[in-house]
């Protein structure tokens, strides 16, 4: 029987270890349904990352051995390997984990200083450098490559065969013409074990998982998942009363990356808001945005840009929402103290 | 038999941690007296009621009970043995600053000399009480060192008895309660005649059952007519801090920047009551529990000591040889400070003496996982306060709320990077007083430079005034006199 802790790990090193403990559900369920190019990703992201790291830290005088062994730049690199195409080359992965580590993060003083999301910021700067590469080579899990195609992907030679848009691109591309029965006949949604979508589903399952594990061992707070999926539902379910004309609501929470980004990316502690009501908000804002995005905007997927965005809105959020001290008549609100 | 009522806290401490208590550890062994030592060190200007004035020469011969340091605020210390004031020298002490200063040196001489004040009969008044407080030398034991007569208001509804001891390692107050349960109550219930305060609470974590028993039996004995609120806590730290206790027992929340007392409460520790009980007997605080505790000692107990005691004679008296250990740290593992200067002798707020080995853990960067946060009784960011501190940015944590901070530390034990935040709380807090204290004398001095240039001023125009009157007056003589020649001519 495992007993539930009191408090989170008392070590960052121990915190940083759950998280990737949390995403092996994840990690295997991908590489089940979209082939070994998930473990070429990883293991290609690990290594970027912490050669990044160490090249950051040597060059800044710090160091190497505690922030390496403290497993928050392998963290960093596993959650863009999980969030760049399955059928990526190794130059775009090398680029998106080096961007993370050494601009998202070095350049404002490493661990606990930045001010978004390095994973985030690596995943942005690709797609809009790379955005062929980045909404071409995805995975049709219906279809994955076998371990010799996915090495040929893997050194720049992907195949047609099992490639192309993510779901939610293709649902909103391809069948915004068909009505929702129409579009539910689908290969993807008709074989579809859970009723979503093939595949798709078995990995947000997986995570969904992992991330109530973390819950659990209370690395995080239910403050940020329940923020973003809630809004995401509630938003999608008011704007998609007609499915025909409409994502629906299930697109958006299975597709995407909405419940990995719930439970691993927006939880990133030192770019988020740090109260749990700012937390609330934060999550709410991404939300907000992603369904802003994916609706109306091009691009694939909307929770990095979103992600980013309320980044930058974090310390206005922490300013309000301080919880009221012990002995005050209010919460304080608003920055201060500035002189 | 005086009328208590027994019932379990309704409210729950936000934040808070629930550390190991290790509180067994001391109480296996019997309190007992230690040896007089062969030095007793009284600090003159940290011995608790702020700085002080010695109140004997070298070679002055000393009972138990005279009166030795008065201090800024009245409080007179006493010695706490009869002996010769051997010298009046700079010397180490059991301070938070580890710093040298200058003590009063006594060396016993084992006789049973003393030199009480005389009892004081009931019915006496508050003023009374308060003269024999600060002739007895009485402040909080609990640690913080603040003079008890400060806090007893006419205005006041609640006398709280702060037996939560929830620091871990410390049973002193545990001790005292089961030892000298009757000198406690009484204490209390005179302290609350004379102020007329109708009901005592007796704040005690649910981890003290034979506590609990002895002051139910003294209770059964008592004649008092004040009525006994015993109210049992979760254990679970910081419930003993006294803000935090009010709020636990009373429901009140004492508004930022104001006192408990200014809410109609007092808060008391047991052994502060109990040095009143005997106080208005007649003797002065002479001695105090302390616990010597820590994995470290070969027999950890809790004695009795004089005040003045050298920290390595306490050493001694648990069978461990004073060498063999590199600091110990006053107070608990949560509050205390660490002392490496043995030679240093107890004061009256020193409850503990606690020697384990700690493995440092090296510190890394804060990922602002608000655990701290969580942990937090006050409900503050710490995370935001100690990114501002290290910013070099005082106002900015005084913003988040820094002057609210109780120093409990349940913030340091929580933090997964090995932040000391409550150090940099402890020292922003000492900057934001000295701040407000520099603050304070330059209005005063502008005052006073204002007040002073009115009052010349108006002198200046003074003397003008008698000037031009004197002039007007010689002038108006030496017209009568010339009207008189002119009429007389």
């Amino acid at each position: 029987m495992i007993h539930r802790p009191a408090y989170p790990p008392r070590e960052t090193r121990l915190v940083m270890r759950s998280v990737l403990i949390a995403l092996l559900p994840g990690i295997v369920a991908m590489s089940l349904f979209f082939g070994a190019g998930v473990l070429l990703n990883l293991a290609t992201a690990i290594v970027t990352a912490l050669l990044s790291e160490a090249l950051c830290l040597k060059l800044r005088h710090r160091s190497i051995q505690p922030r390496l062994s403290d497993w928050s730049v392998v963290l960093t690199g596993v959650l863009i390997a999980l969030s760049l195409p399955q059928a990526a080359p190794w130059w775009l992965t090398i680029a998106a984990t080096a961007s993370a580590v050494i601009l998202g993060k070095h350049l404002y003083g490493g661990l606990g200083q930045n001010p978004v999301n390095p994973a985030m910021l690596g995943y942005a700067l690709i797609l809009i450098s790379a955005p062929v590469a980045m909404t071409t080579l995805w995975i049709n899990p219906l279809n994955p490559p076998d371990v010799e195609a996915a090495w040929m992907a893997f050194i720049g030679n992907p195949s047609d065969a099992y490639t192309g848009a993510t779901t939610l691109e293709l649902y909103q591309s391809e069948f915004s013409a068909l009505t929702a029965l129409e579009a539910k006949q689908h290969p993807l949604f008709a074989n579809a074990q859970l009723g979503f979508i093939y595949g798709y589903e078995w990995v947000a399952l997986a995570y969904l998982i992992g991330g109530l594990w973390l819950l659990y061992q209370r690395v995080i707070s239910w403050h940020t998942p329940v923020g973003l999926l809630a809004t995401l539902l509630v938003i999608s379910a008011f704007f998609s009363v007609d499915p025909d004309t409409a994502t629906p609501v299930w697109v958006h929470l299975i597709a995407g990356a909405s419940i990995f980004a719930a439970f691993f990316i927006l939880t990133d502690p030192v770019s988020g808001a740090t109260s749990p009501k700012g937390r609330l908000w934060f999550a709410i804002g991404v939300g907000v945005l992603t369904y802003i995005i994916r609706t109306y905007g091009q691009y694939p997927d909307a929770i990095a840009f979103s992600v980013l965005m309320m980044n930058f809105a974090a310390p206005m959020i922490d300013h309000y929402t301080r919880p009221r001290i012990m002995g005050r008549e209010a919460s304080i609100k608003g920055p201060g103290g500035q002189s | 038999m005086a009328e208590y009522q027994i019932r379990r806290c309704d409210r729950h401490l936000t934040g808070g941690i629930h550390p190991e208590t290790h509180k067994q550890l001391s109480t296996a062994e019997p309190c007992v007296f230690v040896e007089t030592p062969t030095r007793l060190l009284f600090p003159i200007h940290f011995s608790g009621g702020g700085p002080g004035e010695a109140l004997v020469r070298v070679g002055d011969p000393v009972a138990k009970g005279t009166p030795i340091i008065r201090c800024q605020s009245g409080i007179v210390h006493v010695a706490s043995r009869a002996g010769t004031v051997l010298e009046v020298t700079d010397h180490a002490m059991a301070h938070p600053s580890s710093e040298r200063s200058a003590c009063i040196v006594i060396e016993p001489d084992g006789l049973d000399r003393q030199d009480y004040l005389s009892p004081i009969n009931w019915p006496f008044d508050a003023e009374t009480l308060r003269e024999r407080a600060i002739e007895a030398g009485i402040l909080g034991l609990g640690g913080a060192g603040f003079p008890s007569f400060k806090k007893w208001s006419n205005r006041t509804q609640t006398l709280i008895i702060n037996a939560a001891e929830c620091e871990p390692y410390l049973t002193a107050d545990d001790t005292l309660i089961r030892i000298d349960t009757h000198s406690m109550i009484r204490g209390a219930c005179l302290l609350s005649r004379t102020l007329d305060i109708q009901t005592i609470v007796i704040g005690i974590e649910d981890n003290k059952p034979e506590a609990l028993q002895a002051i139910e039996c003294a209770l059964k004995e008592s004649r008092s007519d004040c009525f006994f609120d015993i109210v049992l806590l979760d254990t679970k730290y910081p419930s003993g801090s006294a803000r935090q206790l009010v709020w636990l027992t009373l429901g009140i929340e004492v508004p930022t920047g104001s006192r408990s007392v200014e809410a109609g409460v007092i808060v008391h520790n047991p052994g502060t009551l109990a040095a009143l009980s005997r106080a208005i007997d007649g003797k002065p605080i002479t001695d105090r529990i302390v616990t010597l505790t820590g994995e470290s000692f070969t027999r950890p107990k809790n004695v009795i000591a004089p005040i003045g005691t050298p920290i390595s004679h306490l050493i001694a008296a648990t069978d461990t040889n004073p060498q063999s250990l590199h600091s110990v740290i006053i107070g608990g593992p949560m509050m205390g400070y660490r002392v490496t200067d043995f030679s240093a002798g107890i004061t009256k707020t020193t409850n503990c003496l606690l020697a384990r080995e700690v493995e440092v853990q090296p510190e890394s960067p804060c990922i602002r996982c608000g655990a701290c946060a969580t942990a937090c009784p006050v409900r503050l960011q710490p995370q935001q306060m100690v990114a501002a501190l290290k910013g070099d940015a005082l106002n900015r944590a005084i913003h988040e709320g820094l002057g609210d901070c109780i120093e409990c530390a349940a913030c340091n034990a929580v933090c997964p990077s090995n932040i000391p935040l409550a150090e940099w709380f402890r020292r922003g807090r000492f900057e934001m007083k000295e701040r407000a204290r520099e603050h304070q004398q330059a209005s005063d001095a502008r005052d006073r430079f204002e007040a002073r240039n009115t009052r010349l001023e108006r002198l200046a125009q003074e003397q003008e005034a008698k000037r031009a009157a004197r002039k007007a007056k010689s002038a108006d003589a030496l017209n009568k006199a010339r009207k008189a020649r002119e009429e007389i001519s």
